[in-house]
């Protein structure tokens, strides 16, 4: 399966509701372990949330191991990756389980010692 | 009808400055209020300024107030002229309608319009010939922008949208955006995602100038059910690269990313909302891709 950005999105790949149209057209093949091109070729402007849902969300059910053999992209320009780099790296964190008691605590302990 | 006369003073962009803008806020921040802004004292306005008082003005409007932006007590030509050529000043009852020159529009967004706000940033913002970089890197750098304007209308719950404005410094070759929104504020959001979390007690005790840490640390959102908390890192690794600056005023807290690293304060003067007030170096030998020339972006 390939996917053409441009015909699909437009030249401005920003906006989580664009994001979500490309998830909910590759998760199911993805998950049945089909290959899956995305082709970026003509698009030209980035944002984080149009990644957050088009491939961030992907991580939910698919093992990043999986994800990256089974999804290619094409002709994604070094803005481009950055954001899908950094976003991937943010997804795996967002879906481990997080202590937010603990993370308060450190929060607090951290401001106890820049008051002393 | 009881009217309050606000005086603007001269407005930069440095600490009082943005204490002046608060203690405006402070004094209008109610419902039913009649306003009249007095320009007699103001020699200087920053696009920091025009953004605030802007959204201030739409924001006493929301809450069955009236404003009125007093043209005749502005004597100062040079500022007269700016706000005029932003269109500041047609928006807001003077006679006249913006042109092309060092400002760059007064916008005002009631909602998020992904094209319009990226061609703003585009065309009108990086865009004019000021900064000399290739479609590529321009488009990079907008990419990295708009993430303000994101984060604003995800996160701040602003009833009355958001509201730009900036100015290229020819002297100083400087490129300034503001962007500013009356929603509730980076703290009060960090505080109520993890009160759902942590017992209010202890959240309670959380400072502004930790929560907005928090939220600049890559991976953290607020979010719930969907992945996030990559925005803000790719603009402030942006911010570092670029060796400009960028401050954020939000609730009582302050944060500051430039070359140095990043500072975080809290401030003795709190308002509802956030500011965003970026200043980029107009200098290309900052700006390349790694197969343009070096150095990196």
């Amino acid at each position: 399966m390939k996917i053409s950005i441009k015909d699909k999105i437009g030249p401005r790949c920003i906006i989580k509701e664009d994001g979500q149209k490309i998830y909910d057209e590759i998760h199911g093949p993805l998950k049945r372990a089909e290959k899956v091109t995305l082709d970026f070729n003509g698009v030209s402007q980035f944002a984080s949330p149009f990644f957050n849902f088009a491939i961030g969300q992907l991580l939910k059910d698919i093992p990043e191991a999986d994800l990256r053999r089974l999804l290619q992209i094409e002709n994604l320009n070094e803005t481009g990756k950055l954001v899908v780099e950094r976003v991937i790296e943010n997804a795996a964190k967002y879906h481990g389980d997080k202590d937010y008691r603990k993370i308060v605590d450190d929060i607090l302990e951290q401001q106890a010692r820049e008051s002393q | 009808m009881f009217q309050k006369v606000i005086q603007i003073p001269t407005l930069n962009d440095g600490t009082w400055d943005f204490q002046q803008l608060f203690t405006i806020w402070n004094q209008v921040n109610d419902y039913f209020e009649d306003v009249r802004f007095d320009f007699s004292n103001c020699r200087f306005l920053r696009p920091n300024a025009v953004a605030f008082l802007g959204g201030l003005a739409r924001l006493i409007e929301s809450r069955l107030g009236t404003v009125v932006f007093d043209w005749g007590t502005l004597h100062n030509q040079a500022v007269m002229n700016n706000l005029r050529q932003n269109g500041f000043a047609g928006v807001f009852g003077h006679p006249s309608s913006g042109w092309d020159g060092n400002s760059i529009p007064y916008r005002e967004d009631q909602f998020l319009d992904m094209n319009g706000i990226m061609d703003y940033l585009t065309y009108n913002w990086i865009g004019k010939g000021w900064v000399h970089v290739s479609a590529r890197l321009r488009d990079a750098i907008v990419g990295r922008m708009w993430e303000i304007y994101n984060n604003a209308f995800e996160h701040s719950g602003t009833q009355i949208g958001v509201f730009s404005c900036g100015q290229h410094f020819w002297r100083q070759n400087d490129l300034i955006l503001s962007v500013v929104d009356f929603g509730q504020g980076i703290p009060a959001k960090v505080r109520g995602f993890l009160r759902q979390h942590a017992e209010e007690t202890l959240v309670a005790k959380l400072t502004g100038a930790s929560c907005l840490r928090w939220a600049f640390q890559a991976g953290n959102t607020t979010k719930v059910g969907e992945p996030g908390g990559s925005g803000l890192d790719l603009l402030k690794e942006f911010i570092r690269i670029n060796h400009g600056k960028m401050e954020v005023y939000s609730n009582e807290g302050y944060a500051i990313i430039d070359k140095d690293g990043e500072r975080y304060e809290n401030r003795d003067i709190s308002f509802e909302g956030t500011v965003v007030h970026i200043t980029l170096r107009c200098d290309e030998n900052l700006y390349r891709f790694s197969d343009e020339a070096e150095p990196l972006f």
